[in-house]
């Protein structure tokens, strides 16, 4: 089986909701039944073309800024974002795994519960806010507002991101648990795979609210 | 039956069904995983006095353990779930999440899950952190991440229970206390080297065989006259006059499979050290089969036949 994989045709420049393009929506559905989905106001047939059968994995190339909500609510399975993307990639996610190989827009990871966020690109404004659980990894540069009213959870950083008056500096650490989350990527296409340093900053925040969610900047 | 010269006695060990677990504790270094495998493992040899029967099956690599550390397994058995349970809980909470850098996983994949650490995220007052990760095979796994003075306690939600079987043994007779003693060190010695087994008495050897019932009415069980060397002359002894020492090593294991092999290359290195060297017969300890609904016949097993089909017949 291969997974199933859609490309944005080159012609489209309107906005457009993937929210329906999850595995837990797909699974079961065959390519006929995938293309009538209705995105907005045009059909996924209209906006990608599908292939592959594996509705576990899915994979979106020659993406633009205009996909927003990517992996939205996705519970299970594995969705790969082969370039940058809008806004809200992967809100309010349940579960599973979603990378995303190139930039994100605003909002990547807002309300996520549960499951892996690999951002290997730049994120926009108020990424991974009222985050309530799950892990979120981001190579790039991160937008304002970082972690706004995010309750729990972990941003996995390597860059600094901007210093805010409600996450609070705990210090350095060497994580073993660190061991445990690499091991997780390493099945994984990303370059997290390549991951091993445990030296990290830890930040407490967003202390405006509960407060018990962590972002972890990778030392060098 | 003879073994090297040793006579092998035509007898059965008697053995009972368990509730086992197995957990993998890791550290900064083998050093101080021995630190906690060893605390949580003392003072359980016996669930008559101690609530369950634990010890290290054996080292780990660092490419064995979850978190890339270098550890320890070990195995846990008790006679219900609800003791294994308790003890298990206490003991991580003493033992475990007291040792400097020390971390525990599940062992053991199965359908029944036993708190792990589910219990004791607690100690961490509100800021214990949940992570639910996928392992290989793309299963999610709940670890908990406490934090403690040296810096996190690691540890996984839960860990598989199953079905097992304790009271696998055999006793080792010989010339000498010193004797005897030698030929149970070189058969715990081969014996560790296999999986899915602990031999929980000190050092692998029991010197204290009990028989069922006592002379004082409180007591239970008291000790075994008839293998008692000093008795010889005043009870109905097991032990011939060239008979001066005897020692038991006791097996708990995951199947019964498990346990008769360990007895096999148990008792075949301790009969490799032969008559020359003290050692005289090799015996086993039962209940005239009517307790135990495992046997391990002493000469089946070295016959090689180590299934428990041999237990039917």
């Amino acid at each position: 089986m291969s997974a199933l994989t859609f490309t944005l045709k080159a012609a489209n420049n309107r906005n457009i909701d993937c929210k329906k393009l999850i595995p837990d929506y797909l699974q079961g559905k065959s390519i006929d039944a995938i293309s009538s989905i209705v995105l907005g106001n045009q059909t996924v047939a209209d906006v990608f073309d599908v292939q592959g059968d594996d509705a576990t994995t899915l994979i979106f190339k020659n993406t633009t800024p205009q996909l927003h909500y990517i992996g939205y609510r996705m519970k299970t399975g594995s969705i790969t974002i082969e370039g940058n993307v809008g806004d809200f990639t992967g809100a309010e996610m349940q579960g599973g795994v979603l990378i995303c190989k190139g930039n994100t827009g605003e909002r990547a990871g807002d309300t996520m519960r549960r499951g892996i966020l690999l951002i290997e690109g730049n994120t926009g404004d108020y990424c991974a806010s009222n985050m309530r659980a799950g892990t979120l990894g981001l190579l790039g540069s991160t937008g304002a507002y970082l972690g706004y009213g995010m309750k729990r959870g972990t941003l996995l950083l390597s860059q600094n991101p901007a210093e805010q008056a409600t996450w609070l500096d705990c210090g350095l650490h060497t994580l073993p648990f660190l061991n445990l989350l690499y091991q997780s990527f390493q099945t994984l296409d990303t370059k997290f795979a390549q991951f091993s340093n445990r030296r990290v900053r830890r930040w407490m925040g967003d202390v405006s609210g509960l407060g018990k969610a962590e972002i972890l900047v990778l030392q060098a | 039956m003879k073994l090297n010269g040793v006579q092998i006695d035509e007898t059965f060990a008697e053995a009972f069904n368990m509730r086992g677990t197995r957990v993998l504790i890791t550290a900064q270094n083998l050093k101080w995983a021995y630190n906690a495998a060893n605390a949580m493992t003392g003072f359980a040899t016996s669930v008559i006095g101690c609530g369950v029967e634990a010890g290290i099956e054996r080292e780990l690599a660092e490419s064995e353990t979850p978190d890339g550390r270098p550890g320890v397994s070990i195995l846990m058995f008790a006679m219900g779930s609800a003791v294994l349970m308790k003890q298990l809980e206490t003991r991580m909470g003493q033992c475990i999440l007291t040792c400097p850098t020390a971390a525990a996983f599940s062992g053991l994949d199965s359908e029944d899950q036993i708190s792990l650490g589910k219990n004791l995220r607690y100690f961490g007052d509100g800021n214990q952190i949940s992570k639910l990760l996928p392992d290989a095979q793309g299963n999610n796994k709940r670890y908990w991440r406490i934090p403690v003075m040296d810096g996190e306690f690691l540890t996984q939600e839960t860990t598989g229970m199953v079905r097992a079987i304790g009271g696998g043994n055999f006793l080792v007779l010989g010339q000498s206390q010193p004797q005897v003693l030698a030929a149970c060190e070189a058969a715990i010695e081969a014996m560790k080297k296999l999986p899915n087994v602990i031999m929980p008495f000190p050092g692998g050897v029991v010197r204290s065989g009990s028989k069922v019932g006592s002379k004082y009415p409180k007591m239970f069980a008291s000790t075994n006259d008839a293998f008692c060397p000093t008795l010889k002359g005043t009870v109905k002894s097991e032990l011939s006059d060239d008979i001066e020492s005897v020692m038991e090593i006791v097996i708990d294991g995951l199947t019964f499979e498990d346990i008769a092999l360990s007895m096999k290359v148990g008792i075949e290195a301790a009969c490799a050290l032969g008559p020359d060297n003290g050692i005289k017969r090799i015996s086993a300890g039962n209940y005239g089969g009517k307790l135990g609904p495992h046997l391990f016949k002493l000469h089946d097993i070295l016959n090689g036949n180590l299934s428990s089909e041999a237990e039917k017949a």
